[in-house]
C-alpha cells in the first residue's frame, strides 16, 4: 500500500515536474535559440507515463484468473538527438521503468535489484551515441545487429565504437548482457542467472545501397562464480561465432546476399576440458560439451516498382549456436520463394511465398518436413468494390520413429474479404464482409486417426464517414465457431467505436464498446463487456497529454467451478510526451 | 580325485574373484538426453551401483571399462583405460554409487569415425538404439574383475515445437483479434514418454522495445499451460489501439511456447536457450483495417 502511494505520489510529482520542465524547456530553448541561432538542433521526444492495473475477482478467494500486468508502473523516456553542427550529433536513448520486471528473462522473479542489475535489466535502456563525422562512440545499452547469423537480438550494456572512414567499416563493442543472480528456492522461486560478458567486432567495407563485405566476430562468456547458489537448470556457457557476410545491390533492383558462419559453443563450462575436441584458441578452449558447427544463408532476387521476386536458402547445422540469437532453433534447412506483383494499373496486388523447412537435417533425430505457403491477393475492381483473398498453409510431418505412425499436423486458412463503398453527398458508407475458414488436422501417432479442428469466422463491419462532421463511428458484428471432437466454442461479438475531435481540434477522443457472448458445448453462456477510451490532448504545440482507460468485465457460465465466477479488469495509462523540434522554428 | 579337487578349487577361486566387484545399472533412462555431456549432471540418467568384497586384487582398486555399441555390436566408443580414473571399493563393504561422469567420462572416451564427427558437431550421436556396457578391470593389466553389465537405450534429440499460427509478422485485423486469436504449433519431436505441457506466452512489445527485449522483461498478457494439445484459442479481452496518433505504430506482440516435461522442467536444457523455449514469432494487430497497415521495425 505504502509502495503504491509512493509510486502514485512520485508519478504526479514527476508529471508536475515534466509539465513545468516542458514549459521551462520551451522557454530556455527559445532563449538558447536566439543565442546559438541555428547551430543547435534538437529532435526526438521525452516523456513520462503511468500505468495502473486493477483486478477484482468474484467470488472472493477464487483465483481462476490471474493478473496480467504490473499493478503500478511508471515509465520514462528521454530520446532527444542534439545536433550541434553538420558533423556532430549526440543522440540519447533512455527508456526505463521505475519497477523493472522480468518474467521470461534471466532475472525472472527478482524483486529488489541492485544498481548494476537495474541498469543492465533487459527492461531498461540507457544509451548514448555521440557521433562526429564517421566516428560514433557507443555507450550504455545497445541493441546491435551485425548480421543474421552472428549477433542481433541481445541488448548489451557497455562501451564500443562504430567507425566508418570512407568505405571502411570497423565496429567493436564489449559489455555485460546480464548480471549474475543467485538462485532462490522461494517462494517465489528466482531462477537465477550467470553474469554474461559479451564482445563483438565487425571489420569490412560498405557503400550504402551498393555493397557490404564484412567479417563478424561475436563472443559471450558466462562467469560461473557470479551466482551462489547457482541456477539449478541453467548451465554457464561460452560461445563464439565468426561469420563472413556480403551484400551486393546491382542495377535494375537485383540483389545478392550471403553469409557463412562457424560457431564453437560450450554448453556447460563446468564440464571437463577435452583434448579430443577442437578448440579455437585463444578465443575458446574445448570442454566435453563443446560443439563446432556451421550455418549459411543466401538470398538472390530483384526488387522493382511492380515486381519483387526472391529466393532464400538458409542452413543451420545441428550444433550451430550463437549467444547473439539465444532463441535460434538450429538443425534446419529452409527454402523460400517469395514474390510481390502490382498489376492492372496498381489495382491488383499479389503477395505470395512458397517454401519448405526441413528439420533434423543431421539425422540426430526424426527428420521433420514442413511445407509453408502464403498468398494474399487484393483487387480494387472499382471505386466502390474491392476484394481481398488470402490463403495460408503450414504442414508439419515426421517419420514414425518408435511409434506406429508419424506426426502430421496441417494448418490451412482461407479468407475472403469483399469491401463495398457508397459515396453520398454528406456521407461515405463503407461495408466490409469477411469470412475465414481455418482447418487444422492432427494425426494421432498411436492410432493413425486424424482429428479435424475447424474454425469459421464471419465479420461484418460498417463505417460511415461524415464529410461535414468531425465524428467517425464504426460498427461491427463477428461470429466465431470452433469445432473439434469433444468441444464446440461459439463466440458472437458486437462492437461500436466513435472517434472525434474537440476543444478546437486540440483534443482527440476515441471510445469503444465491445460485447461478446461466448458458449462452450452445452454449458451456459459466458459474457464479456469491454469499454475503452482514448484521450489525446495537445497542451502546447510540443506537449501532449495522452490517456487511455479501459475496463473489462467477464462472467463465466457454468463451464467452470464456481459457477458464475467473474472478474473486472481495469487499466489506466496516462502520460505526457514532449516533442523536441527546433527545425520548424527556424 | 586330484583332478576333481583342483578343478573345484579353480572354480571356487574364479567365482570368488568374479564376484569381488559387481556392477549394477540401477537407473539408465531408456531415452536419455541426446546431448551426451548432459548425462554427467543428471542422477536420473545413469547410476551405477558398485558392490565388492574385501580381497580384490590391487587392494580394492579398479577401473571401469566402458563401451558404447550399436545393436549390431559395432563399437561406437570405448574408454581410454590409460587415462580413466581409478576407483576404490568401499572398505566397509557398503555400495559405491557412480554417475555418468564416472562411468562414461567423455574426456577419456574415444569415439570412432562418423560418431566422433557427429559428437564434435552436435554433441550428440546419430539417432538410434545403442548399448552401453561397463566392466570392472584391474588397474594394471586391465584384466576383468567382474562381469560386464549392459543396458540398451534410445537416442533421439528433442526438437522443440515450431510456431505455426499466427505466422511471423502477420498483421491481424483488430476486430477479429479482439474476439479470438488462434495459436498453433508443432508438437515436440519425438513423442515423449509422458505428455508434454506446452506453456504459451504472449508479450506486448512496447514502442520503445525490441521484441526479444519485451520477451525477456515484460509480464506476459497470456501465460497458459496446455497439456498435450497444439492449439489454443485466446480471447484477449483487450482493446487494440495505435500507441500514438503520430507514428501509427501498430500494437505488436511476441509469442513463444515453452515445452515442459512431467516434472515441469524444460524438455531440453542445453539446446538453444536452455529454457525449452521455441523460437518466438511476432505479430501485429491493425486497429483500423481501412487504413493501410504500416509495419514498424
Amino acid at each position: 500500500m505504502m509502495r503504491k502511494k509512493i509510486i502514485t505520489s512520485s508519478f504526479f510529482l514527476c508529471m508536475f515536474v515534466a509539465t513545468s520542465f516542458a514549459q521551462e524547456t520551451d522557454s530556455l530553448l527559445n532563449k538558447a535559440k536566439d543565442k546559438v541561432k541555428e547551430k543547435l538542433q534538437i529532435s526526438g521526444t521525452m516523456g513520462i507515463t503511468y500505468e495502473g492495473y486493477g483486478l477484482s475477482r468474484s467470488p472472493s478467494g477464487w483465483t481462476g484468473y490471474q493478473p496480467r500486468r504490473p499493478w503500478n508502473q511508471v515509465r520514462f523516456n528521454f530520446t532527444p538527438t542534439f545536433k550541434f553542427s553538420k558533423n556532430f550529433s549526440l543522440p540519447f536513448n533512455f527508456n526505463f521503468a521505475a519497477i523493472p520486471t522480468n518474467f521470461a528473462g534471466p532475472y525472472a522473479g527478482i524483486k529488489k535489484p541492485s544498481f548494476g542489475q537495474f541498469i543492465t535489466n533487459p527492461m531498461n535502456s540507457f544509451g548514448l551515441n555521440p557521433k562526429y563525422k564517421w566516428a560514433e562512440l557507443q555507450l550504455g545499452t545497445q541493441y546491435l545487429k551485425y548480421s543474421e547469423l552472428s549477433t542481433g537480438d541481445i541488448g548489451v550494456f557497455g562501451v564500443g565504437v562504430d567507425l566508418r572512414p570512407k568505405t571502411f567499416l570497423f565496429k567493436f563493442f564489449t559489455g555485460v548482457s546480464q548480471q549474475g543472480i543467485n538462485y532462490v528456492v522461494g517462494p517465489p522461486t528466482v531462477t537465477g542467472a550467470y553474469k554474461r560478458r559479451n564482445w563483438m567486432a565487425q571489420i569490412g567495407t560498405e557503400k550504402e545501397g551498393k555493397y557490404l563485405f564484412a567479417l563478424n566476430f561475436a563472443k559471450g562468456k558466462d562467469v560461473p562464480t557470479s551466482a551462489a547458489p547457482p541456477p539449478l537448470t541453467i548451465r554457464p556457457q561460452e560461445g563464439i561465432v565468426i561469420s563472413l557476410v556480403s551484400d551486393l545491390y546491382l542495377e535494375k533492383g537485383f540483389y545478392f546476399k550471403a553469409e557463412g558462419a562457424q560457431s564453437t559453443f560450450t554448453k556447460d563450462l563446468a564440464t571437463p576440458l577435452s583434448p579430443n575436441l577442437k578448440s579455437l584458441k585463444p578465443f575458446i578452449e574445448a570442454h566435453t560439451s563443446t560443439i563446432t558447427d556451421f550455418a549459411a544463408q543466401a538470398a538472390i532476387g530483384k526488387k522493382g516498382k511492380n515486381l519483387d521476386l526472391g529466393v532464400m536458402v538458409k542452413y543451420l547445422g545441428a550444433g550451430f549456436q550463437t549467444i547473439g540469437y539465444p532463441f535460434l532453433q538450429s538443425d534446419r534447412l529452409d527454402y523460400l520463394l517469395n514474390t510481390r506483383i502490382n498489376t492492372w494499373k496498381n489495382k491488383m496486388n499479389i503477395v505470395a511465398s512458397l517454401g519448405q523447412r526441413v528439420n533434423n537435417v543431421n539425422n540426430t533425430a526424426l527428420k521433420a518436413k514442413q511445407f509453408i505457403g502464403n498468398l494474399n491477393w487484393f483487387t480494387q475492381f472499382s471505386e466502390s468494390f474491392s476484394l481481398n483473398i488470402n490463403y495460408n498453409n503450414f504442414g508439419f510431418q515426421t517419420a514414425s520413429g518408435l511409434n506406429p505412425f508419424g506426426i502430421k499436423n496441417v494448418s490451412n486458412d482461407l479468407g475472403i474479404n469483399p469491401t463495398f463503398t457508397f459515396t453520398g453527398k454528406k456521407i461515405i458508407h463503407l461495408i466490409s464482409i469477411s469470412y475465414n475458414y481455418s482447418k487444422y488436422d492432427e494425426r494421432d501417432v498411436m492410432t493413425g486417426l486424424t482429428t479435424s479442428n475447424n474454425t469459421h469466422t464471419g465479420l461484418l463491419t460498417y463505417v460511415p464517414t461524415y464529410l461535414e462532421k468531425e465524428i467517425s463511428p464504426d460498427f461491427s458484428i463477428l461470429y466465431f465457431y470452433n469445432n473439434v471432437p469433444g468441444a464446440k466454442i461459439t463466440l458472437a461479438t458486437f462492437s461500436a467505436a466513435l472517434s472525434m475531435q474537440a476543444a478546437k481540434k486540440k483534443m482527440r477522443l476515441r471510445g469503444q464498446l465491445q460485447y461478446t457472448l461466448g458458449k462452450l458445448n452445452s454449458f451456459s453462456s459466458n459474457n464479456n463487456l469491454i469499454a475503452s477510451c482514448n484521450i489525446d490532448f495537445k497542451l502546447t504545440k510540443k506537449l501532449t497529454w495522452v490517456t487511455f482507460l479501459t475496463t473489462n468485465y467477464f462472467k463465466y457460465g457454468n463451464e467452470i467451478t464456481p459457477n458464475g465466477a467473474n472478474y473486472v479488469e481495469t487499466g489506466c495509462r496516462t502520460g505526457f510526451q514532449y516533442r523536441f523540434d527546433t527545425k520548424k522554428q527556424k | 580325485m586330484k583332478k576333481i579337487l583342483l578343478t573345484a578349487i579353480a572354480i571356487i577361486i574364479t567365482t570368488i574373484c568374479m564376484a569381488q566387484v559387481k556392477f549394477n545399472f540401477a537407473i539408465l533412462n531408456t531415452q536419455p538426453p541426446a546431448q551426451l555431456s548432459e548425462w554427467g549432471n543428471r542422477r536420473e540418467v545413469l547410476t551405477l551401483i558398485v558392490t565388492g568384497q574385501p580381497g580384490v586384487p590391487g587392494g580394492g582398486q579398479y577401473k571401469i571399462k566402458t563401451e558404447i555399441k550399436t545393436t549390431d555390436g559395432t563399437v561406437v566408443a570405448s574408454a581410454d583405460l590409460a587415462k580413466t580414473p581409478v576407483f576404490t571399493l568401499n572398505s566397509t563393504g557398503t555400495p559405491t554409487i557412480l554417475l555418468a561422469n564416472d562411468v562414461m567420462p567423455l574426456e577419456f572416451m574415444v569415439f570412432t569415425g562418423k560418431y566422433q564427427t557427429s559428437l564434435q558437431r552436435t554433441g550428440k550421436l546419430p539417432a538410434g538404439n545403442y548399448i552401453i556396457c561397463a566392466r570392472p578391470v584391474n588397474i594394471i593389466d586391465y584384466t576383468p574383475l567382474g562381469e560386464e553389465q549392459c543396458k540398451t537405450f534410445y537416442l533421439a534429440s528433442t526438437q522443440l515445437p515450431i510456431l505455426m499460427k499466427p505466422y511471423n509478422e502477420e498483421v491481424m485485423d483488430a476486430k477479429k483479434a479482439q474476439t479470438a486469436i488462434i495459436f498453433r504449433w508443432s508438437p515436440v519431436v519425438p513423442t515423449q514418454p509422458s505428455p508434454v505441457t506446452y506453456r504459451i506466452q504472449v508479450f506486448e512489445v512496447l514502442p520503445t522495445q525490441s521484441p526479444v527485449q519485451a520477451l525477456r522483461s515484460n509480464q506476459p498478457l497470456l501465460d497458459k499451460e496446455v497439456l498435450a494439445a497444439t492449439q489454443f484459442i485466446w480471447q484477449p479481452q483487450l482493446t487494440f489501439l495505435p500507441y500514438d496518433d503520430e507514428t501509427k505504430k501498430l500494437p505488436t506482440f511476441i509469442w513463444t511456447i515453452q515445452s515442459l516435461d512431467a516434472s515441469h522442467n524444460p524438455v531440453t536444457r542445453t539446446d538453444g536457450n536452455g529454457e525449452g523455449r521455441s523460437e518466438p514469432l511476432i505479430f501485429f494487430v491493425n486497429p483500423d483495417k481501412n487504413k493501410r497497415p504500416k509495419k514498424q521495425d
